[in-house]
């Protein structure tokens, strides 16, 4: 298999836009193109994350759409639908094409629109993730799938509400220092404890917003990327699934589909959890971090909560997690956040990200989940 | 050994108030439907059992921002039970104050009708 190296990145500002998902992706992958040196005739494949393009925009058929406004519409496109981590199984996807010798330069990314309808449908929507027959006719919502996760992991090693309050205000202290980020104001633990409840024990300030934005990052072969000025190489990119139902899991306060893909992960680059210096994952709620962070072993089952109380997913902390404020503050464009989580990643082992740098990060994981913990997908990166 | 049930006819057996598994010939594994192939080994050899409905709460939570089709009805509750028989179910909790909910409470089956379909809950046991 070949090596493959990320050339290019680019992202939207996260927020609240007036623009189609396909005109937030191509202003992402114009910035990619540019950050890569790749004039778009260069590009030989899309590969293009979009969930609810079907509700919020009446449209399917996302990618040639994206490849068409970005100006590419003769390029092979394939939109990927792995509910929150759509743009990361692109992103998986990818890499093995250009790996298995079939394209030197591919663009891969993905965007949403999901503001310009009210949040009741919005949760309606987003909720499609679950099982409709079984789940979304009890009205199940993702703060809930994350609540009843939440309530299982309190239970089984005294998790508190007060130490996941911790995580949402390190992530928003970090996306304070993103000029992208969609929050970009500092909390404080007594206001997200005192913020109302949205599914309990998770309350407003526990979850991640509802985001339209875009994100793009153009990959290449060693061959191609020899000739750039600073590439970050791929090292691993794995994927694994688990029981759609919530009733199916055997232990609620564990993400299997993490711990499958990570050791996959790590099995490929040859690394361990101890060789990771910066982290973007999937916080989706305070908890998904917790969780997370337990699952990618970087803290035992049990002490995720723990060490966020104490600070050490945090920057200056023994490995900081979501520098860039994650989907908490950065903002949750589900279909452009894994592609965002790598431009993230990127800049850190390229030391471009300024006021949150991570000093001297040599080796950058990402981890996104999807629908009701039955997709994850983990990729690690070096530099040379 | 008979077909395995299918989803419509787990939910037309559930509103008649009679909760019935899948358990795999091969291993034991208890399972709900639909399914094909056991999870656990791989076999197709699924026998009907029925459930008994009682169970406790494994986990719970309440929804108070409903999805758009549950406009006005929350705050609700629901929770993860698990059934004595070994498996578990998603549902409502109803009859029960939501300050009373906890995990370990013991809860029994009873069918609901939520969204114009029988939706699976659960009462005081």
């Amino acid at each position: 298999m070949r090596r493959v190296a990320v050339i290019g990145v680019g992202v939207t500002k996260f927020g609240k836009h007036e623009r189609s998902s396909a005109e937030l992706f191509a202003e992402a992958a114009r910035e990619a193109l540019a950050d890569a040196e790749v004039a778009p005739g260069a590009v030989q494949a899309l590969y293009y994350g979009n969930v609810v393009g079907g509700e919020t925009e009446k449209q399917l058929h996302t990618g040639p759409q994206a490849a068409s406004v970005l100006g590419i519409p003769a390029v092979p496109t394939t939109r990927f639908e792995t509910a929150c981590a759509s743009s990361h199984a692109a992103f998986r996807h990818a890499v093995m094409e250009i790996a298995a010798g079939v394209s030197d330069v591919v663009l891969v990314g993905g965007a949403e629109r999901v503001l310009n309808v009210p949040t009741p449908d919005s949760t309606a929507y987003f909720a499609y993730a679950s099982d409709a027959r079984w789940e979304q006719s009890v009205g199940l919502t993702f703060p809930g799938v994350f609540a009843l996760i939440a309530r299982a992991h309190m239970a089984r090693h005294g998790t508190t509400e007060e130490q996941m309050a911790h995580v949402a205000v390190k992530n928003h202290r970090h996306g304070a220092l993103n000029p992208k980020a969609q929050f970009r104001k500092e909390i404080t633990v007594e206001q997200v404890l005192s913020s109302a409840y949205v599914a309990d024990p998770l309350k407003l300030y526990d979850c991640c917003p509802f985001t339209d934005g875009g994100a793009a990052v153009v990959l290449a072969s060693e061959e191609v990327a020899r000739r750039h000025r600073r590439p970050v190489w791929v090292l691993a990119s794995a994927a694994a699934s688990d029981s759609m139902l919530m009733q199916d899991k055997r232990d609620l306060s564990r993400v299997p589909a993490t711990e499958r893909a990570a050791a996959a992960a790590y099995r490929q680059a040859g690394l361990g959890p101890r060789d990771v210096d910066v982290v973007e994952l999937h916080d989706c709620f305070t908890i998904a971090e917790i969780v997370a962070t337990e699952g990618l072993g970087l803290f035992e089952p049990g002490a995720g909560g723990a060490a966020a109380e104490k600070g050490l997913t945090s920057l200056g902390g023994t490995v900081p997690v979501n520098p860039s404020g994650g989907l908490k503050a950065k903002g949750h464009p589900i279909g452009a956040t894994g592609a965002a989580q790598v431009a993230e990643i990127v800049a850190q082992l390229r030391g471009e990200a300024g006021a949150r740098q991570v000093d001297g990060a040599r080796i950058g994981l990402t981890h996104t989940l999807g629908g009701n913990t039955a997709t994850v997908l983990v990729s690690l990166f070096g530099r040379e | 050994m008979s077909e395995p049930a299918t989803l419509g006819e787990f939910f037309a057996g559930a509103g008649r108030g009679t909760l019935a598994a899948l358990r795999c010939g091969g291993c034991g594994e208890l399972s709900l439907p639909p399914r094909e192939f056991c999870p656990a080994c791989g076999a197709r050899a699924w026998q009907p059992t029925p459930l008994g409905g009682e169970g406790e709460i494994v986990s719970f939570t309440i929804i108070r921002v409903p999805p758009a089709p549950l406009a006005g009805t929350a705050p609700y509750a629901v929770a993860v039970v698990r059934l004595r028989e070994g498996v578990s179910l998603l549902g409502r909790v109803v009859d029960i104050p939501l300050d009373r909910l906890a995990v370990g409470l013991p809860v029994r089956f009873r069918p609901l009708t939520l969204q114009g379909q029988t939706a699976i809950g659960f009462g005081p046991a």
